[in-house]
């Protein structure tokens, strides 16, 4: 340590820049910005982190709840897979899924095109309106709409018997389960996307459709070789997360039908089933094994429709 | 700003003092009884009663919303900071795995009051090692409710006594239907739903699901669970059920507007009646069910390993559950009692408005008395959900019967190996 005293200065100021470089000195350094940016961290790894990480290590496990945790290998990942039940409620949850997310976009593309075209008066008030079913209490929602699909009283019921049809019992039919949940979802989100498709067609630039109206394109000419394409990554956008929401349907069946997913188990959606083997059959590390599984398909089924999406544009970009 | 500050400190130093004097300043010898219950599993008038019964003992009294039953499980993982006392539903075998987080309630001194409880209630709360987890709290003894003027109009008997005799088994029942329903030209049906036909007559049996050993017998002939299936598929075959479950406005509605014209069911579906089925006030009446009598659910009350006043917590549960607190407890709000000598009070003869006048509270109490001890165990959810859930297909999707028992039984193997 003696010889560099010799010449100390050029020597500190080289050393005490690189430790200013490194992660934790240049944090330390930034503490009272980190501080101020902590509590989502701080949060996060408290109610986001912990609970993923603790949820991998259990679904190794078998646990009642209460008493101890044994080791359990693969054991629940191998019921899961062999168990009918698992793949139904997979089944299901495609097919509610398909049933309203579909029908949702769509429904939610046109009144996003009707609200940005010219001729439609009073705008925020129709906007407020489309946007209120996402704001409104889903378990008043799934009661309500329990009421309207109801099996002999239901107002849908009353409606096909006043047209001199016979009654349906809707919650006692796999499908009329399906379709009552399908239709909540479509009641409940189609004016959100709705929503996010109007900010995308605000920022189509008007000379394109100037152009097209030139050349002679009629509306849905415009429609689908202007707007669609020029949306297409919101689209993407809207199909994910509705993916990643319809791939969680628990509260509308759960209220509607009860933690077995009513008649046949039309209803049993996939979380439902976790729901059920965790906190009403006790197996939590079960449940945390079926958490996975969903994971893995909402993954598939995210990547499935980026590719679909994303996967045939150049020949339509030239639009732009 | 000087002097704010000196008027500052002196106000936040009191305010300390304040913080401090005010939070509950335990007496000396004030032992403090935490107890965990739902809403209407017991008598607020009479848990107050506690504290001038017991000087010296102070009663934190705490509704549990919600889900009580994951609650309590929760609290149990966690293992610290539980109540003293808590409330069990009908759930208790659940508990026997973990019987070591309560006190045996035989250690404090049950043996004492053993007598004075009907005995099939009580050993619902002694696990197979003979520990006793749960003191019993109230009972579900089951009769069948029936609409008196229709069962008249279609000719069959309306008087509870001569129901009982002639629609006194579960076949006699059925074949009533047919003849009620061709009456009324299926605009009226027997009854509500075939799972209620599965659940009642297993509810009536002593053989169930488990052996006391909790070995599965549910395939073996003792066992009322096939009986109890085929009964079931026939009541579905002869289309005697309005497809309404109980719980839901739909039964509600069937209920009110006379098209289902009796069930079976515990003495506590008589509110659940009165607050769904106002119109029909009058109209009913309640009779010893067929096939015999059997229970649907009732709690219990149990103290944790964790209370630092076990004795003290026993002496309370005692008094609340005395046969005179069950018969206040009746009074107010309708719990039935499990206390024996209960049975026997004045108030279980009064006249009901509902029921025509009748005295139900006779019909329910003889039923109580005849209920057969059985045994759960602790999978019984977890297996009745898995037969409920086939037998419902048949029942609604026309799933064939004898897959649909075999589905069961092999859901059931799995599941008893998890």
């Amino acid at each position: 340590m003696g010889k560099p005293m010799l010449n100390p200065e050029p020597a500190r100021v080289p050393s005490s820049r690189r430790t200013e470089g490194g992660l934790a000195a240049r944090i330390w350094k930034h503490r009272k910005e980190y501080l101020a940016i902590s509590p989502f961290y701080i949060l996060f790894a408290v109610f986001g982190l912990f609970p993923i990480a603790f949820s991998m290590y259990l679904s190794f496990q078998k646990w009642d709840g209460i008493g101890r945790m044994s080791y359990n290998g693969l054991n629940n990942y191998r019921f899961m897979l062999t168990d009918p039940e698992f793949w139904r409620a997979v089944g299901n949850t495609l097919l509610i899924w398909i049933y309203s997310t579909i029908p949702m976009l769509f429904l939610a593309l046109v009144v996003a095109f009707l609200l940005h075209s010219s001729f439609v008066r009073m705008r925020t008030l129709y906007r407020v309106g489309y946007f209120l079913p996402n704001v409104t209490s889903l378990v008043a929602v799934a009661i309500v709409f329990g009421t309207i699909f109801s099996n002999n009283y239901g107002l849908l019921n009353y409606t096909l018997n006043l047209l001199g049809l016979n009654s349906i019992e809707w919650l006692n039919r796999t499908w009329g389960i399906q379709l009552a949940i399908s239709v909540m979802v479509i009641w409940r989100w189609a004016g959100y996307n709705a929503i996010i498709y109007l900010a995308g067609l605000q920022s189509i630039p008007t000379v394109l459709y100037e152009a097209a109206k030139i050349d002679g394109a009629s509306g849905v000419q415009a429609f689908f070789r202007i707007t669609v394409p020029n949306l297409r990554p919101i689209i993407l956008f809207t199909l994910i997360t509705s993916t990643i929401g319809g791939m969680q349907v628990f509260t509308e069946p759960q209220v509607l039908v009860g933690n077995d997913g009513g008649a046949g188990g039309g209803g049993l959606t996939i979380v439902l089933y976790l729901y059920r083997e965790a906190f009403v059959h006790n197996y939590f590390g079960y449940g945390a094994a079926v958490g996975w599984g969903m994971f893995i398909l909402i993954a598939l089924f995210s990547i499935v429709n980026w590719l679909f999406v994303q996967g045939r544009p150049s020949h339509d970009q030239g639009v732009k | 700003m000087v002097k704010f500050r000196r008027i500052g400190l002196p106000l936040l130093s009191l305010a300390l003092v304040a913080a401090g004097c005010g939070g509950p300043a335990p007496a000396e010898n004030t032992k403090t009884l935490t107890l965990w219950y739902w809403n209407r599993s017991l008598d607020d008038g009479l848990i107050q009663s506690v504290e001038q019964k017991f000087p010296g003992i102070k009663i934190n009294a705490q509704k549990i919303g919600g889900d009580f039953k994951s609650k309590l499980k929760t609290t149990l993982a966690a293992g610290t900071d539980g109540p003293d006392i808590v409330a069990f539903n009908d759930w208790v075998s659940e508990l026997f795995v973990s019987s070591d987080r309560f006190y045996d309630l035989y250690e404090l001194g049950a043996k004492e009051i053993e007598p004075d409880f009907l005995d099939w209630k009580w050993n619902f709360g002694v696990t197979a090692e003979g520990t006793m987890i749960a003191l019993p709290i109230d009972t579900g003894p089951t009769a069948l409710f029936y609409r008196a003027d229709l069962f008249a109009e279609a000719g069959l008997p309306s008087e509870p006594a001569d129901v009982q005799r002639e629609l006194g088994t579960w076949e006699s029942y059925l074949q009533a239907g047919r003849q009620l329903q061709d009456h009324f030209g299926g605009k009226v049906k027997l009854l509500d739903n075939v799972k209620n036909i599965y659940t009642q007559f297993n509810a009536q049996s002593d053989r169930i699901y488990f052996s006391t050993d909790g070995e599965f017998i549910g395939d073996k002939p003792e066992s009322s669970v096939k009986k109890a299936w085929d009964l079931a598929v026939q009541a579905a075959r002869m289309k005697l059920a309005g497809n309404a479950d109980a719980f839901t406005s739909e039964w509600n509605a069937a209920m009110n507007n006379g098209s289902i014209a009796s069930f079976v069911g515990a003495v506590w579906m008589k509110e659940i009646l009165e607050q769904g089925a106002p119109d029909t006030a009058g109209k009913w009446r309640v009779a010893r069910a067929p096939g015999g009598d059997g229970n649907n659910g009732g709690s219990f009350l149990a103290i944790m390993k964790s209370s630092r006043y076990p004795k003290e917590a026993f002496d309370v549960i005692r008094y609340l559950q005395s046969p005179d607190n069950q018969i206040r407890t009746y009074k107010n709000i309708n719990l039935f009692p499990s206390a024996a000598k209960a049975l026997d009070d004045p108030i279980l003869q009064e006249k009901e408005p509902f029921f025509g006048d009748q005295a139900t509270g006779q019909i329910f109490a003889e039923s109580a008395r005849g209920v057969k001890p059985a045994y759960f165990g602790d999978k019984f959810t977890n297996v009745n959900g898995i037969a409920l859930r086939e037998l419902n297909s048949v029942a609604l999707q026309g799933k064939d019967p004898d897959k649909a028992w075999r589905d069961a039984l092999s859901r059931i193997r799995k599941e008893l190996l998890r």
